[in-house]
């Protein structure tokens, strides 16, 4: 349960649904920011960070993918996307942008509850049984959520920690995207494995020296991912 | 028309036949013009040869001449390539060779023309051998010289021309035939083009194009681009359609979504009747959710937008997790072989044939009883088996079109489902090029019996 009020900025441009969205997300306890454009996001955002963002990604002027890849430029805020088009280019190239997760509306406000919630555990892996270790030349500060190659940072959104951290957990063994999708994003069934690869992905071109050949974050054909040394 | 002959062989047929005609026609008129000027050529040597032979001896008979000095004479006459002379000194014939040639093997017409008085020649086979022969008369004195030139090395000359001829004869109708070929495939080209562009754009690569065309097929070719381009920009904008369809449609839904939650927590502070009425509300939008879900998702059949999303998957554990997705569904038994089987496939499509055929189960049959998972050499049968009333052969196919709700297969009232359920396994199942079937249960019990077929293609 979620004790200190989590700020959520909401850019939608479409009045009636972001005030039914605010409603409704008041009512599962979260702190409601809203914006109906991605500049005027930007600027709230700059001034006074929200915890969670939830960008549209037709919005009038500057689009929900710009404003995503700008919002990664400042933070690491866990992002959702929210789509009215199952339109498989907009969803990876939303996850391309950065976003953590995304939703396709109409969506469930409770089932964007759990989506929340699940970004806002991960952001907070304090408890996990693993905490500070290393991998291969990577050193891994899980609970400041840092990751260091010698002397210098690489800058790893907290879903992005999260993965290395749920691979590294059980070295060299196969994780299925599914398993993945549970414990990370927290779907039970189904979940999109686009996701998975997605941030798998992204994930390389930071740790990886040669992203396009990785030989520490290793695809298993037909199974899954692993971490090898 | 009883049997087409297709267009390339009958080109190449044409070219075949016309060489045949030609090698046929200019290998006739060489062997006649090579036979002819060889034997003219022999024969006016010949006749020199043989008058200056006729002189000679006219020189040397006369009235007492014996018949020993004539056989002497013959002996002496100069008769290359085998020529045999034969002399008549009254009613006396002599030959040089008699078992080769003599007077008998001379033609009675040729005698006839030389006892009149006048040198003549004739051409023709004694036993085997052509000959060539000549007569030539004396006038004072009652004689004649004959002369048989033979001409079987011609003979031998012309019989390994016609060999010749005919070998050349027999490979230029082969050349033509292979030229025939070629140019009947060269010829074919363009339309074996236009054939696999229209394939192509049939298979979904819209963006084909006929390039380069022959000149001569200009106008198809372009008419063909043309006519893919306005195919393209149509369905280009049924899908740009249905994309905005989808936009609007979902948009008033979001708002209506999350409206119907922020009422639901509060309903308990309602009135009875408004109560009722959220209920009521709620359960509708349910269903208005699922039919425009349903109703994008068929709308990207219908305007060919619909392409595989394709990733590798476990089936078992696939099947599985969908069982447990759907809530009501049982245990899923298996064929050994399905274990650790990988499938090639749109995972979300799959999902939603399982879950709209575990849904169509609960619908209209209490839930499904079973699922089993089968493997044959190339696919994998999913069966989805249930314990209701069956589905009647005359429904089978009827059951799987958009909104049909067979009456046999309805338990009354109004359909939780969509209507598009079935449609869309279908449509699903057979973009994975696989089939969906619906059969009796194979125990012979009530209830009826889904069974999806997709292909496996092994690594």
């Amino acid at each position: 349960m979620v004790t200190m009020a989590t700020r959520i900025l909401t850019v939608e441009d479409d009045e009636r649904i972001r005030t039914s969205l605010r409603l409704a997300l008041e009512d599962e306890g979260w702190e409601v920011e809203e914006s109906s454009n991605g500049e005027a996001a930007l600027g709230i955002f700059r001034r006074h960070p929200a915890d969670v963002v939830l960008i549209d990604i037709m919005l009038p002027g500057v689009d929900g993918f710009e404003v995503c890849r700008s919002l990664r430029r400042i933070s690491n805020v866990p992002i959702v996307m929210v789509t009215a088009r199952e339109d498989t280019h907009d969803i990876v190239a939303g996850l391309e942008a950065g976003a953590d997760d995304y939703l396709t509306k109409p969506f469930a406000p409770k089932e964007l509850s759990a989506r929340i919630r699940a970004l806002l555990r991960r952001a907070r892996t304090a408890e996990g049984p693993l905490t500070n270790f290393i991998f291969a030349d990577l050193e891994v500060f899980a609970e400041e959520g840092i990751v260091r190659r010698g002397s210098q940072d690489i800058d790893l959104t907290k879903t992005e920690l999260r993965l290395l951290i749920e691979l590294a957990s059980s070295p060299g063994r196969t994780l299925s995207r599914e398993v993945l999708l549970e414990r990370i994003w927290g779907y039970d069934y189904f979940g999109d494995s686009r996701l998975v690869d997605v941030h798998i992905r992204r994930l390389r071109t930071k740790i990886e020296t040669d992203p396009a050949n990785p030989r520490h974050v290793v695809t298993v054909r037909g199974e899954g991912y692993k971490l090898q040394p | 028309m009883a049997a087409r002959v297709s267009l390339r062989l009958r080109v190449s047929l044409v070219f075949g036949l016309g060489a045949l005609v030609l090698a046929a026609g200019l290998s006739l008129i060489t062997y006649e013009l090579t036979r002819d000027n060889l034997l003219t050529r022999r024969e006016e040597t010949s006749l020199a040869r043989v008058a200056f032979n006729a002189t000679q001896v006219s020189r040397l008979i006369d009235a007492e001449t014996t018949e020993q000095q004539l056989r002497d004479l013959l002996q002496n006459l100069y008769t290359p390539l085998g020529a045999r002379p034969v002399i008549r000194f009254g009613d006396l014939w002599l030959s040089a060779n008699p078992v080769e040639f003599s007077e008998p093997q001379i033609d009675p017409r040729l005698k006839d023309t030389v006892a009149g008085g006048r040198a003549a020649q004739m051409r023709y086979v004694v036993g085997e051998t052509p000959f060539a022969v000549i007569g030539i008369p004396y006038f004072d004195i009652d004689a004649a010289y004959y002369e048989a030139v033979p001409l079987d090395d011609i003979a031998a000359i012309l019989s390994s021309l016609l060999i010749a001829l005919l070998t050349g004869s027999a490979i230029t109708v082969l050349v033509g035939i292979g030229i025939g070929i070629w140019a009947a495939q060269r010829a074919v080209q363009p339309l074996t083009d236009i054939g696999e562009a229209a394939e192509a754009i049939a298979a979904g690569d819209l963006n084909t194009r006929l390039e380069g065309a022959d000149p001569d097929l200009e106008r198809l070719s372009r008419s063909f681009n043309q006519m893919a381009s306005a195919l393209q920009d149509r369905i280009e904008r049924d899908a740009r359609f249905a994309s905005n369809v989808s936009h609007e449609l979902r948009s008033p839904l979001m708002t209506l979504t999350a409206s119907l939650e922020v009422l639901r927590k509060r309903e308990t502070e309602l009135p009875v009747r408004s109560q009722m009425a959220l209920n009521l509300l709620s359960a509708d939008l349910e269903h208005f959710k699922q039919l425009v879900a349903d109703l994008l998702e068929i709308s990207r059949y219908d305007v060919g937008a619909a392409a595989l999303e394709l990733e590798e998957f476990e089936v078992i554990e696939f099947v599985q997790q969908a069982a447990r997705a759907a809530g009501h569904a049982p245990r899923v038994t298996r064929d050994p072989g399905t274990e650790g089987l990988v499938l090639r496939a749109d995972r979300r499509r799959l999902a939603q044939v399982m879950a709209n055929l575990l849904e169509n189960a609960h619908n209209h049959a209490g839930g499904a009883t079973a699922i089993h998972v089968a493997r044959f050499d190339s696919s994998v049968e999913i069966y989805v088996v249930d314990a209701g009333p069956g589905v009647a052969p005359e429904d089978r196919s009827v059951i799987f079109d958009r909104f049909s709700r067979g009456s046999r297969y309805t338990s009354g009232g109004r359909f939780s489902g969509t209507g598009l359920g079935l449609a869309l396994v279908v449509e699903h199942v057979r973009l994975h090029g696989g089939s969906v079937r619906v059969t009796d249960r194979p125990d012979g019990s009530s209830g009826a019996c889904f069974v999806v077929t997709l292909p496996v293609n092994e690594p």
